[in-house]
């Protein structure tokens, strides 16, 4: 026998529109939504083997549990497959691990986004792209998984736009923001595995994001051409002052260049790390930094992120164009890290 | 007939005991949270001034957040609670 759900039940006429009840009653995140029924909401939680009291996370200054049954309508409310479940589960652990911080990427003015970063077989398995249009619509498992998220967010946690989610302007990763790394072509140590998984292990990495900032080198061929765009692209950026993470992700043909002159990530992110620093003197002058200038200003600098290791490389997007992109992370990494929970399944 | 699942949930129930409002600030000790942001602590640190000049408050201290994102640390809250009676807490930009 299984596990009665405790969510409470609304009665709808047959002949009502089901979708629009939902509108009504504040479920949506704007767009319509798959009325969750007992029959979906069972389907996803045998997908991801869970008891539907399971509790998947914790908000602690909000004193919210989010259960496995919430997760689940929410699921199907996003149109999710049963399938999507275990991702789902994984990035919701994530966004309620102390480190991510929900408090100030789920309120803040800056308006964060969860960008999430799947890796591993399970990104080959359901379909989640990780090439052409990478951020943009096409794909069922890329928009409905984050924005699963984002109406646990609304619907459990009480991120309502304009109530507890504060965003002075946005983003439209708030709606959804997956991609997958292309581990197929890639010719660089996954994004998982430089965080402590094995290969064969399904991950998701998520960082609390701004949008993504495209960036154009068709010049170039060699590694440092590239990175040297990249680099001026980058070095005033999100909030310049915060040292938040940095998301790079270089598609196919800089992913080649690169890969060609034999750079790994490791070096991509040192490169980075020395080339995007800002003198104090230029912070000043653009209103970011606070004070008078004072002499040195000119020769002193300020990195754009405290350590190489805050810049997370991906390589992802499609095979023809000389484009790529990097992505401030929101705030400081002082207040939301990066955060990689395994897909279990 | 259809039956639907609701998505929402509530905050844990718990019961806040809070302090009663205090009629008048005269003689109490003004605790004032600021947020590391930019003149946040100019802000505050007049309002205490105000706060002692125009109502009588005995004291205003200020405690600093650790950073402008996160919530007061129990350390914060721990010696606020041993030490003040009334607490301002706001931001600057």
């Amino acid at each position: 026998m299984p596990a009665t759900l405790q969510s409470k039940r609304h009665r709808v006429e047959d002949t009502a529109d089901l979708i629009e009840f939902c509108f009504q009653q504040g479920w949506s995140d704007g767009l319509p939504v798959v009325p969750p029924t007992e029959d979906r909401v069972r389907a996803m939680l045998a997908a991801a083997k869970l008891a539907p009291d399971q509790q998947v996370g914790y908000i602690d200054h909000r004193a919210v549990s989010i259960t496995a049954e919430k997760v689940a309508i929410n699921a199907v409310m996003a149109g999710c497959k049963p399938e999507y479940m275990p991702v789902v589960i994984a990035a919701v652990e994530a966004i309620a691990d102390p480190k991510w911080g929900y408090h100030g990427p789920g309120t803040s003015t800056g308006g964060a986004a969860v960008l999430m970063i799947v890796n591993g077989p399970i990104a080959r398995e359901l379909d989640i792209n990780s090439g052409d249009n990478l951020f943009g619509p096409g794909w069922r498992s890329n928009l409905t998984i984050g924005r699963a998220v984002r109406l646990v967010m609304r619907n459990v946690c009480g991120s309502l736009p304009g109530l507890l989610d504060r965003g002075t302007v946005g983003n439209p990763g708030k709606l959804s923001y997956v991609i997958a790394e292309n581990e197929t072509e890639s010719p660089w140590t996954p994004l998982h595995v430089e965080r402590g998984f094995r290969p064969e292990q399904s991950a998701v990495t998520i960082v609390a994001a701004n949008g993504p900032h495209q960036f154009y080198n068709q010049l170039s061929n060699t590694a440092e051409g590239v990175l040297t765009t990249l680099a001026d692209d980058m070095r005033i950026s999100g909030g310049v002052m915060g040292q938040p993470t940095y998301v790079v992700v270089l598609a196919g043909e800089h992913m080649k260049t690169i890969a060609n002159d034999g750079w790994d990530k490791k070096r991509i992110r040192q490169f980075l790390f020395d080339h995007t620093k800002n003198t104090h003197a230029h912070l000043k002058r653009t209103g970011r930094m606070s004070g008078a200038i004072k002499p040195g200003d000119e020769t002193a600098t300020r990195p754009l992120v405290e350590t190489p290791e805050d810049i997370l490389v991906v390589a992802a997007g499609g095979r023809a164009g000389a484009f790529s992109a990097y992505i401030p992370g929101w705030g400081s990494r002082r207040s939301s890290e990066a955060v990689t929970k395994e897909i279990k399944r | 007939m259809t039956e639907l699942l609701d998505p929402t949930t509530g905050a844990a129930t718990q019961t806040i005991a809070f302090v009663p409002r205090p009629q008048a600030l005269a003689g109490k000790r003004i605790a004032l949270i600021e947020n590391t942001k930019y003149n946040s602590d100019k802000l505050l640190e007049r309002i205490g001034e105000l706060l002692k000049s125009e109502y009588g408050a005995a004291d205003a201290r200020l405690w600093r957040k650790k950073n402008a994102s996160v919530p007061a640390h129990q350390e914060i809250i721990e010696e606020v609670r041993k030490t003040c009676d009334v607490m301002v807490a706001g931001i600057g930009d």
